[in-house]
């Protein structure tokens, strides 16, 4: 707060105003910066760029890695590989994009510093896989945050945008207006091009532990779906927001397997020490017909598989590690692994004396996530490279979206499944490098903000702190008031909703049409109880708007989950009245627009294109 | 105003023993809150039992004489030098307040006691010690205070905001503050100097009657802290860190922790 | 497992407000030293316990499912370019491991605009920066061409 307790108004003109500070918000400004040397940059980060994002903790790996320079792979088998693990369901156009990129990325990691482990025989980056290879990325995001703040003009922590704002005279983004998390300054940036990418959706169904063990989310407890809710708002075209994501992780810290699966060879068993999902075989392809023969097994028959398998009593799950943590070396990698990663894995262990030598770990599957950079790929419809792509999946410059000079990067994006950390930061500078050429043709226009429209969302960002502090004299202490909210309150019934009715866990991930409906009408309950939030500080505002925007992607979740009538994905989630896959009907993608002024939903397909076999 | 003592005009209308009466008292309000807090608050109890922790677990047990060498350690570095500050400006803040303080307050007991009255006049070097202390106290507490105040630089909040946390500081500046201002104000012969100084007694008691709620007691706690960390590093428990890597320093400091908001 | 402070560390420097992702490190009124305000939101990432100069932070697994009596601390040197870990298991066990953070000097990387500046023609193609070269392949950056890519079956 200022000197006696009050807030000011901070304008800020960019050329390109890049929302969100992680790996693809990092990639994004970089690049902006060798194209526009002389435009001015900004990047804007909910908390602090040295250490946001999902990859706070640091990764024991790099999944999108091609080796062109070795011949290990070509950009089209990343394609076909990204496409069989999404059931056939990916854009092609820009998986392709990404994979050609994607090695000079990590190329230039290394040059920066990062740790990558090398194979002792051929010299060449330790795989892990395929796709993968291994380092020892605890400064990843040090890294890399280093090379966003040296191209930047300005780099803003703390501030948490909460809106895009339009030029209304034209389909066309003009800025975004936020708050500063410890000054509570409201900021309102105007830029000729912004590139959104900020977090995707974790917290919005109820997560398996409920107390402090909430915070121990497989994504990112921050990633709170405003990479879905900033462009949603202002109209622009959502895909494939149905294809939530599962993953099948270690028991209660949500540990990574990949690792284990890939470089040690560990497989799983039953509770009895049995192998099962062979067992599964006839079942799935009841489900999903010819797709259960496509080898790499697609990730979410794998869950399948496990689902049953529990469901049919012979759980637990095991991962069997005992053989291969006789090694030493594999030990080392296997702990490490979760140092780098996901240290809550090791705590976990730590506290129930586990170790993988002697007692071979618990496997579960997560409660469902939404983002758009993993085996799942749900986000904005963005326009693709215009050297190749199809004409309905190009209309100007790559990675625009379907609002004009609003373009997206990283989770934020649609139909790109399997880039992770590499291939997010690649896309944050394909979109840059868009951006500036936009920027540059636009010439001189800058963007119209409306006065009446920043005043008014100023007055709507500060309500929930308004509300409480007048709501609060009605009570005489205690979290439970008549006529406000807290932001856990908003954020559990949010949970509980999408857990009930739009297939989480407490329902094994079954849905249907009739309980979307149920939650729809839920969620607009919720939606109404949104202008009674009441936040006692900047952190509850935070709170607040984060909630708010995890509640604008449940709602396209929810509207997607219904429009798609079919089961897609079994293992990520299950149509009850839809429980087959079906290409004759849905072997498409589906697009939704919000309409703010309506409150109204437009749901349609659009094709998939294929390369060819 | 410099070269003289302001407690002996005290006598004017106070009896000798009043002022030193009320140094033994606020010295024993500090020794006997600083008891209470241990005492109600078990921290004793916790510290001992955290020490016979540490020595079971040690790795390398440490001697009669190694420990006296920590302690001495302690006393210079962390005591003397506080030296556990890792940010220059915040250990220059700290140094200034705490050398400050404490000339201030050794020169204002020698002048009470040995010194009482204007018949007994002070040597010159202590009223300027307690005035160079006091403006020590002020210049590091208000800089502290203003700028350096973790609520303020990390958490963004106005620096007038007051907490609990806030009882020692703001006593202690308002004590001396009051206290620089009496005295300015007494030797100018103005108008006021008696309530100043009924309002500098009322501060000054709230400063060393309020140990038990605020953090006066630190400076006894830390120098504890301190020995406890350095007995912990020696003997190998290290409070389950792991040592440092045995690599040399080789790649420089990043230049950050600029305001992060 | 969220993560906790010790009070005879903090020194209320204010690091780990600076860095917690999630905005759930603060300071507490009464003591003026660093609390975790928030552990259901404390995704155990270790940030601030990296970033404590005074390694006063530490993590207690997540009460809804780690028994008590672990530990796992972390000593980040960034000037060694290292990062220690030490484990404890309830029953006594402890393992040790150290890894490398980075091979070069902090502050080193070259600023994307001390590169040559892209000249008009590279605008208009697919080339990002330092490509060609940073792909090191022959033949140049990969193309698809539009047919291609074929229509799925609807």
């Amino acid at each position: 707060m200022g000197l006696f307790g009050g807030t000011k108004t901070v304008h800020v003109d960019a050329d390109i105003l890049v929302i969100g500070g992680g790996m693809a918000g990092c990639g994004a400004t970089y690049e902006s910066r060798y194209w526009g040397r002389d435009l001015k940059i900004v990047c804007v980060e909910k908390a602090n760029i040295e250490r946001s994002g999902a990859v706070a903790q640091g990764l024991y790996a790099i999944n999108c890695y091609m080796g062109m320079q070795w011949g290990e792979n070509q950009p089209e088998d990343h394609v076909r590989y990204a496409r069989n693990d999404l059931m056939g369901l990916v854009r092609e156009d820009l998986g392709y994009d990404i994979a050609r990129h994607v090695d000079g990325t990590v190329h230039k990691f290394e040059e920066w510093g990062l740790p990558m482990m090398r194979d002792p025989k051929t010299g060449r980056y330790q795989r892990e896989g395929k796709w993968q290879i291994m380092i020892h990325g605890e400064s990843y995001k040090p890294i890399v945050a280093e090379a966003a703040r040296k191209a930047a003009t300005e780099v803003y922590n703390r501030i948490m945008i909460t809106h895009l704002l339009m030029d209304h005279k034209a389909n066309r983004v003009s800025g975004a207006v936020g708050f500063n998390v410890r000054s509570g300054d409201f900021y309102v940036f105007r830029a000729k091009a912004v590139i959104v990418a900020a977090g995707g959706a974790s917290h919005i169904f109820k997560p398996r532990a409920v107390g402090e063990g909430m915070g121990r989310t497989w994504y990112a407890p921050w990633s709170s779906a405003s990479a879905y809710a900033l462009p949603i708002e202002v109209g622009a075209k959502m895909t494939q927001m149905e294809n939530r994501i599962v993953l099948t992780r270690f028991k209660d810290g949500y540990g990574p397997v990949g690792a284990y699966f890939l470089h040690l060879k560990t497989y799983t068993q039953n509770g009895y020490g049995e192998e099962y999902e062979k067992r599964w075989y006839e079942d799935t392809k009841a489900l999903v017909g010819e797709y259960v023969d496509h080898h790499p097994v697609p990730t979410c028959l794998r869950n399948h598989a496990l689902l049953k398998e529990v469901a049919a009593g012979r759980g637990p799950i095991r991962m069997v590690t005992k053989e291969a943590f006789q090694d030493p070396h594999k030990e080392t990698v296997g702990w490490e692994n979760f140092l780098g990663m996901t240290i809550g894995q090791a705590v976990v262990w730590a506290s129930q004396n586990i170790d993988p030598k002697h007692t071979n770990p618990e496997l579960t599957t997560s409660e469902p996530y939404v983002m758009g950079s993993h085996a799942t790929c749900s986000g904005a419809w963005a326009s693709g490279p215009e050297d190749y792509a199809p004409s309905e999946y190009q209309w100007g410059y790559n990675r625009m979206m379907t609002v004009d000079g609003l373009f997206g990067a990283g989770d934020t994006i649609g139909g790109t499944a399997h880039k992770f950390s590499s291939g997010s930061f690649t896309e944050g500078r394909i979109a840059a490098k868009a951006a500036v050429r936009y920027v540059m043709e636009k010439g001189r226009e800058a963007p119209q903000v409306s006065e009446q429209e920043v005043r008014d969302l100023q007055k709507t960002i500060y309500q929930p702190l308004e509300n409480y502090r007048v709501g609060r004299n009605e009570i005489v202490a205690g979290t439970v008031s008549p006529s406000y909210l807290l932001p856990i309150h908003g954020l559990q019934r949010l949970e509980k909703i999408m857990d009930e009715y739009v297939g989480g866990i407490s329902t094994n991930y079954m849905t249907n049409g009739k309980l979307l409906s149920r939650g729809l009408e839920l969620l607009a309950m919720l939606k109404e109880d949104m202008s009674h939030m009441g936040a006692e500080d900047l952190h509850q505002l935070q709170r607040v708007w984060e909630l708010q925007h995890r509640l604008r992607a449940s709602e396209s979740v929810t509207h997607h989950t219904l429009f798609r009538q079919e089961t897609r994905w079994p293992g990520y989630y299950y149509r009850g009245d839809f429980m087959k896959l079906d290409d004759q009907n849905w072997h498409c993608f589906t697009l939704s627009r919000y309409d703010r002024k309506t409150g109204e939903w437009a749901m349609e397909k659009a094709p998939v294109y294929h390369i060819i076999d | 105003m410099l070269t003289n003592n302001p407690f002996a005009t005290l006598t004017d209308f106070l009896p000798t023993f009043a002022m030193q009466a009320y140094l033994v008292l606020m010295a024993l309000a500090v020794i006997a809150g600083t008891l209470f807090d241990i005492a109600h608050k078990g921290s004793a109890r916790y510290f001992f039992e955290n020490w016979r922790k540490s020595k079971r677990k040690s790795r390398q047990p440490i001697g009669g004489g190694e420990l006296v060498s920590i302690a001495v350690k302690t006393a210079v570095v962390d005591v003397l030098a506080s030296g556990e500050f890792c940010s220059l400006r915040r250990r220059l803040a700290h140094l200034l307040t705490m050398y400050g303080f404490v000339i201030y307050v050794v020169t204002t007991a020698i002048m009470v006691f040995s010194y009482p009255t204007p018949a007994t006049p002070a040597p010159a070097i202590l009223p300027q010690l307690w005035w160079l202390g006091g403006l020590m106290v002020l210049a590091g507490g208000y800089w502290f205070w203003f700028f350096i105040r973790v609520d303020v630089a990390a958490e963004g909040h106005s620096p007038f905001r007051v907490v609990r946390a806030d009882l020692f500081i703001l006593s202690l500046l308002a004590s001396v503050t009051l206290g620089l201002v009496w005295a300015f104000v007494q030797a100018r012969g103005g108008a006021g100097a008696g309530v100043l100084f009924w309002l500098y007694l009322i501060a000054t008691t709230v400063l060393f009657g309020s140990v038990p709620w605020s953090k006066f007691a630190h400076m006894f706690f830390k120098p504890a802290a301190a020995f406890e960390k350095r007995v912990s590093k020696a003997n190998g428990t290290r409070s389950n860190l792991p040592a440092p890597a045995d690599k040399p320093e080789r790649l420089g400091t990043l230049v950050k922790h600029a305001r992060h908001y | 497992m969220p993560t906790f402070v010790y009070m005879t560390r903090c020194d209320g420097c204010g690091h780990c407000v600076d860095i917690c992702p999630s905005d759930i490190m603060h300071i507490d009124k009464t003591y003026r030293r660093a609390l975790n305000i928030e552990p259901n939101m404390c995704w155990e990432c270790y940030s601030c316990v990296k970033a404590c100069p005074q390694q006063a932070i530490d993590c207690r697994g997540y009460a809804d499912f780690a028994p008590l009596g672990h530990s796992v601390r972390a000593l980040r040197e960034e000037k060694k370019g290292t990062i220690s870990w030490k484990i404890k298991f309830r029953d006594g066990r402890e393992k040790n491991f150290e890894s490398p953070i980075r091979t070069t000097p902090w502050g080193s990387i070259k600023g994307p605009a001390e590169y040559a500046a892209p000249r008009p023609a590279d605008f208009a193609n697919q080339e990002l920066a330092h490509e060609p070269d940073a792909l090191n392949i022959e033949g140049g950056l990969p193309a698809l061409r539009r047919n291609q890519l074929k229509q799925g079956v609807v």
